[in-house]
């Protein structure tokens, strides 16, 4: 064996062009594999990034409140001991925090938007949007230019920890035309259809984060209570952040059946964010409590089309390149097989069985393979690791709404390498069965007297 | 006792609808040891008859016997297995592989037969690779060999295994008459000391008129 993989590995050195231009092949699909998929996953991640800072905890406990059959509010009624029973059965939790949900107009002086909003209380939710950052002025006050010694930004998001001060992103800042210090007007609808308006500070504007941020303001939740005339035991939602989020099915699971066995009427599970629930809830029959066991998941189910897109792209990606590579192994491997036909006739003369003949061709495809597919590897990684430390920023808006992000962001994933390499590696293996094949069950006779 | 034995053998060479008859009815036998030349002009059956032999082929009809087994009753992998433990084969244009060098060519059919532990192997090629006089070549690669000292490297892996029978198809054709003469001494001085059989063919005269036993071949069929 030891013999066959050397006569393989020299043969390749021998007929080094053909060899260079299959492997520079596999690399090329290789690297382009690796990008891809660290790609994806570095969308993913930083859905799962944005949303848990934003819009969701990997598993939140909310529901819908209903005075009468046409009304819905987001509300969680009697949260308290809700929160108990869910303290005590999620030991995977690093940490569990509420917040008010609602949904108005932000006015300033010139304009307004509408935009759904967090009421939170920020003392017990550092970890989850304690880091996130101030936007720099120049984003969205129009024409502004740092001057020296000046700091590019203002605001102290630390500030909505006290009532009357808001937060939210450059992209809505500058819609309105606001900057930190600016006062503007909330105004939101209640369930008797009044309109409840009240003034608030702008406390820091936030660095766009991509198409979840424009989703998002944050309140502080004394405003928000006094805004909705929230009861103290009434909640938007609890939010449960896990140690590992690969939890998130078993917990969700869980809770489900915890809350239940406990006397509370859940709502069917629907992966939609709330805020696309309302009609839904609003049409059907049932009034008062329902509780509403969703994920982070479920919460950006409106980013899945980015997956899904991303997830075909690599797929037809992946057929076209690797129809072209096995096809390239075949044919290479072919030409080589022709042209060693004498020696294959030799080799069965000297008492080399078919099988033998078959290992030793492909021995030489799986050399050629392997030796590629890891140097491509080792280079995708690398150029993955070299855009990734380069912090490329994402411009263009559209853009931004794909990777949902501000900058290019990749994941290099463990799991996703080995995916690479046994997938092309298979595929190569698989197209270069046919002429290992072909060269075995040739006859030696005739074989041996072929003439190249 | 006979290595080799042909009862009304004939081969046909199907060529689309026609049917090419290479040998009509073939008697002989050999016996172990003997020294044998298959003499007969281009187109006669030799190569025919010596793949028959070489377990390359079989029979159309009649019967081939080597080494006590008929091979028409053999599957692929014992004619294979017949090949690599019985006959020794050594081709008119060498054959070597390429990209191993001298010891590695030799040490091949060892490999395969899987019997030997790796410091046999190697006393068994330097053996025979000091046999054919090429002690200084061990690491040359056939292509840096002339023509009688590959066909020297070829003598040598015919015999590593210690084969029943030699087969040679016109091992001299690609060789200078002087170069030619020199590889015939070494199979007839092998086949003095060591008792193997040698069956060559050959359509040289000169040659020819060395043999002890001379099976000369027209039209496929045995004339004398
Ligand atoms: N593979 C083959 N297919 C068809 N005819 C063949 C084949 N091999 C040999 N022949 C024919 O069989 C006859 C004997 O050939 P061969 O055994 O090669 O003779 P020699 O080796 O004496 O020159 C010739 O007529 C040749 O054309
Ligand atoms: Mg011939």
């Amino acid at each position: 064996m030891l013999q066959f993989l050397r006569i393989a590995a020299r043969n390749l050195i021998t007929h080094q062009t053909r060899t260079l231009l299959i492997g520079g092949a596999v690399v090329a699909v290789t690297v382009i594999l690796v990008f891809l998929l660290s790609f994806t996953a570095g969308i993913q991640n930083t859905i799962l990034r944005n949303s848990t800072a934003l819009a969701s905890g990997h598993v939140n406990v909310a529901g819908f409140y209903k005075l009468s059959q046409t009304s819905s509010a987001p509300l969680v009624s009697g949260y308290k001991p809700i929160l108990d029973l869910v303290k005590k059965n999620v030991p995977e939790a690093a940490l569990f925090y509420t917040r008010i949900k609602g949904f108005g107009k932000v006015i300033s002086d010139s304009h307004s938007v509408s935009l759904p909003m967090w009421g939170i209380d920020l003392k017990n939710e550092k970890d989850v949007i304690g880091h996130l950052q101030l936007a720099k002025k120049s984003t969205y006050i129009e024409n502004y230019k740092t001057k020296e010694g000046e700091s590019e930004v203002e605001g102290n998001l630390q500030d909505i920890e006290k009532p009357g001060n808001m937060a939210f992103f450059a992209t809505h800042a500058k819609k309105l035309k606001v900057r930190v210090g600016d006062t503007v007007t909330i105004s939101v609808p209640t369930t008797r259809n009044i309109y409840n308006t009240k003034d608030v500070r702008i406390a820091a504007v936030l660095a766009d984060m991509g198409m979840m941020s424009s989703f998002t303001t944050f309140m502080n939740e004394h405003d928000m209570r006094e805004l909705y005339q929230t009861p103290d035991d009434t909640t938007g939602q609890i939010m449960i952040m896990l140690k590992n989020p690969n939890d998130m099915p078993a917990v969700e699971e869980r809770l489900r059946k915890v809350l239940t066995q406990a006397g509370h009427a859940l709502m069917d599970k629907e992966e939609q964010p709330y805020w696309m629930k309302f009609d839904r809830v609003s049409g059907e029959s049932w009034v008062g409590q329902r509780i509403d066991v969703t994920t982070w998941k479920d919460e950006t189910a409106y980013t899945k089309w980015v997956m899904s897109l991303l997830g075909a792209l690599t797929f037809v990606f992946t057929a076209v390149l690797l129809t072209i590579v096995v096809l390239g192994m075949v044919n290479t491997l072919w030409m080589a097989i022709r042209e060693r036909t004498s020696e294959i006739g030799t080799l069965r003369a000297i008492g080399l069985q078919r099988r033998q003949v078959l290992i030793m061709f492909m021995l030489e495809a799986l050399l050629l393979s392997v030796g590629s597919i890891v140097v491509g590897i080792g280079v995708g990684t690398l150029i993955v690791s070299l855009i990734s430390a380069a912090h490329i920023s994402v411009e263009s808006e559209a853009f931004q709404m794909f990777v949902m992000s501000n900058v290019l962001e990749f994941k290099i994933d463990t799991g996703n390498l080995i995916l690479t390499f046994s997938l092309v590696c298979f595929f190569l293996v698989l197209g270069s069965l046919f002429p290992s094949y072909r060269a075995s069950k040739m006859k030696p006779v005739s074989a041996i007297n072929h003439v190249n | 006792m006979n290595s080799i034995e042909l009862n009304a053998v004939t081969k046909d060479y199907k060529l689309g609808k026609v049917v090419v008859p290479a040998l009509k009815g073939v008697h002989m036998q050999v016996s172990s040891g003997e020294f044998t030349v298959i003499a007969g002009p281009s187109g006669s059956g030799k190569t025919t008859l010596l793949n028959l032999i070489g377990c390359m082929d079989t029979p159309t009809k009649g019967v081939v016997k080597v080494a006590g087994q008929e091979t028409g009753k053999l599957k692929e992998t014992e004619l294979t297995d017949l090949r690599l433990h019985k006959i020794g084969f050594i081709f008119q244009s060498f054959n070597l592989i390429s990209v191993l060098d001298v010891f590695d060519n030799v040490e091949f059919p060892l490999l395969l037969m899987k019997s030997l532990s790796k410091q046999e192997r190697r006393e068994r090629v330097l053996n025979y690779v000091e046999k054919v006089g090429l002690s200084g070549h061990l690491k040359h690669r056939p292509n840096e060999l002339s023509g009688g000292q590959r066909q020297r490297v070829a003598i040598a892996r015919a015999l590593v295994t210690k084969p029943e029978i030699i087969l040679a198809d016109e091992p001299t054709a690609n060789l200078d008459s002087k170069t030619g003469q020199t590889i015939i001494d070494l199979m007839k001085e092998i086949n003095k000391t060591d008792q193997t059989t040698f069956l060559f063919s050959t359509h040289d005269h000169q040659i020819m008129e060395q043999a002890r036993r001379v099976i000369r071949l027209q039209d496929g069929t045995v004339v004398s």
